[in-house]
């Protein structure tokens, strides 16, 4: 079953079309990558399947329900938000605890969820003081207040620091050991690759592939990386056989559409010296910014 | 929805605002009822009679309705400002609850407002009109209504700045608007330019005026606290639905 399903899912903001007819389904017990360059729509998308912003056309269920319809909210999803905030004059357990009791919860699972993002020293301390790290944490303790199922996290890496973010790969594949199903928005691919099992690509407020990531760079141009004293004559001899070649620099060309075989059968053909060859899988950071137009930025 | 009053009561409790209105109120009232028992008697002050104690319970009506209009305006609106709207209504989707629960949280600290600043208006005045040899009727009427009336009028005060706060999402704006209007005499320059001059105890704070300063020219009591309370819930309903349908970005 569908732990996450969008259909149709479409959003319009005076002129600006935000989403567009997106259509994914996240299974249960996944984690899935949702990425895409900033400005995409990956924070209105999510923003849409928990309830806070109403969709102008389409369907967007959580848990098998809208989310506003869950009768439950906190103990089915938990959901960390960019824009969510703190009062900085309450302390990070008092914050917890109003949000357990209007949930319903235990006012005691505010520790444990503390101790869960280690911030168990700090949770006396007003929110106002806490770092940018310290806070999406604090964002991450309130998701897991409620134990719930779904975990839907918009860009929680923003602001950790190498260790932080180490840290949170740990937390979120643990949460996935445990049968939980978690989205995890970034606009770097990288960020992500070693903890989804899944990735869902949306650029300009659509869908661009939705597959695994072993699909995604099987999927993706290869290429080969010739050095040439004769880099015209080689390029001409390519292209006639269909390659696709770019002149890199001099004496440098990258070919895609043919394999280190061809390219020197090829090279033989015509004559051609040869100083290096070597075959390059593509990385997933560049079927990233292929697939969304080299619009997203580096790490 | 009893929990979610009560998580409404945590939020006012674990930060400063609430501690520091409930201290002002009880504190503001000492120090006003003080200087009103200092100037008694003075050319152009009211003297010390024995319904003195109904003179003093109102004393402080004015800067204790203020505050509550301004409890209810940041408790709404502060949620937008610092973005715990957000997870506010992930707990509670439905947002008409939430509202509701504010009103109602809101109401009860108006309440222990009122409380604390009559407590305090006993506790200087009592032993003062006592030490000048003044008898006053603890258990006079006259007292007790006006002691309620100004109970429910704090009350309804704080709900009005909820809906007022619900209906502008912007904290500021919102304050603004509620200072102006409360400070400026609004509704008299509106009678005056309508030529109604019975109009202005229909108008909200002409009507609240039945209770925080009953007179010749006001509403009955109960009849000044329905039209108050009509004001006050149809400015939260209006932006209570305002609040449910708005999209939080």
């Amino acid at each position: 079953m569908a732990a996450i399903s969008v259909q149709g899912l479409t959003k319009r903001f005076g002129d600006v079309l935000a989403v567009d007819q997106l259509n994914f389904e996240i299974d249960q017990g996944t984690v899935a990558g949702f990425l895409g360059p900033n400005g995409a729509g990956k924070t209105t998308t999510l923003r849409m399947l928990l309830g806070l912003v109403a969709p102008t056309s389409g369907t967007a269920t959580v848990a098998g329900r809208p989310y506003r319809e869950l009768p439950d909210p906190a103990r089915r999803v938990g959901a960390v938000l960019e824009a969510s905030g703190f009062h900085p004059g309450r302390s990070a357990r008092d914050h917890l605890r109003v949000l357990a009791v209007a949930a319903g919860i235990d006012p005691g699972r505010a520790d444990q969820a503390l101790e869960l993002t280690g911030l168990a020293a700090a949770g006396r301390r007003r929110v106002g003081g806490f770092s940018l790290g310290m806070r999406q944490r604090l964002g991450l303790a309130g998701a897991l207040l409620g134990d719930p199922e779904v975990l839907i996290l918009d860009e929680p890496a923003n602001g950790l620091d190498p260790e932080g973010v180490h840290w949170l790969r740990g937390l979120v594949r643990g949460l996935a050991d445990e049968g939980r199903t978690v989205l995890v928005s970034s606009h770097v691919l990288a960020e992500v690759a070693q903890t989804v099992d899944q990735v869902v690509i949306i650029d300009r407020g659509r869908l661009v592939a939705q597959s695994t990531l072993a699909d995604l760079t099987a999927g993706a141009d290869r290429a080969v990386r010739v050095r040439t004293p004769q880099p015209e004559a080689l390029r001409d001899l390519l292209v006639a056989s269909g390659a696709r070649v770019a002149l890199d620099g001099p004496g440098q060309l990258t070919v895609t559409g043919a394999t280190t075989e061809q390219v020197g059968q090829a090279a033989a053909a015509g004559g051609v010296v040869l100083h290096e060859m070597r075959f390059e899988r593509s990385n997933l950071e560049d079927v990233f910014l292929e697939l969304t137009g080299g619009k997203g930025e580096r790490p | 929805m009893t929990r979610l009053v009560h998580s409404e009561l945590l939020k006012l409790r674990t930060t400063r605002t609430a501690r520091v209105l409930l201290t002002l109120a009880a504190a503001g009232t000492a120090a006003l009822v003080a200087i009103v028992l200092l100037l008694a008697g003075r050319p152009g002050q009211p003297a010390l009679g024995p319904d003195a104690l109904r003179l003093l319970v109102l004393v402080p009506a004015q800067p204790l309705t203020l505050a509550a209009l301004v409890l209810g305006v940041l408790g709404m609106a502060g949620e937008l400002r610092h973005g715990t709207a957000t997870s506010t209504f992930l707990v509670t989707p439905k947002r008409g609850r939430v509202v509701a629960a504010k009103l109602a949280a809101a109401a009860v600290t108006g309440l222990a407002m009122a409380a604390a600043s009559s407590a305090a208006v006993l506790a200087v005045g009592l032993p003062w009109l006592r030490a000048k040899g003044i008898e006053v009727a603890i258990a006079d009427a006259g007292v007790a209504a006006r002691v309620a009336g100004l109970a429910v009028a704090v009350a309804l005060y704080a709900v009005l700045g909820t809906g007022l706060g619900a209906l502008l999402r912007n904290q500021v704006a919102a304050v603004v608007v509620g200072l102006l209007w409360w400070t400026q005499g609004v509704e008299r320059v509106l009678t005056g330019i309508l030529h109604q001059p019975g109009l202005e105890r229909w108008l909200p704070k002409g009507a609240a005026a039945a209770l925080t300063a009953p007179g010749d020219g006001t509403l009955p009591m109960w009849a000044g606290a329905l039209v108050f309370a009509a004001y006050g819930l149809g400015l939260a309903l209006l932006g209570g639905r305002l609040v449910a349908r708005r999209d939080l970005t």
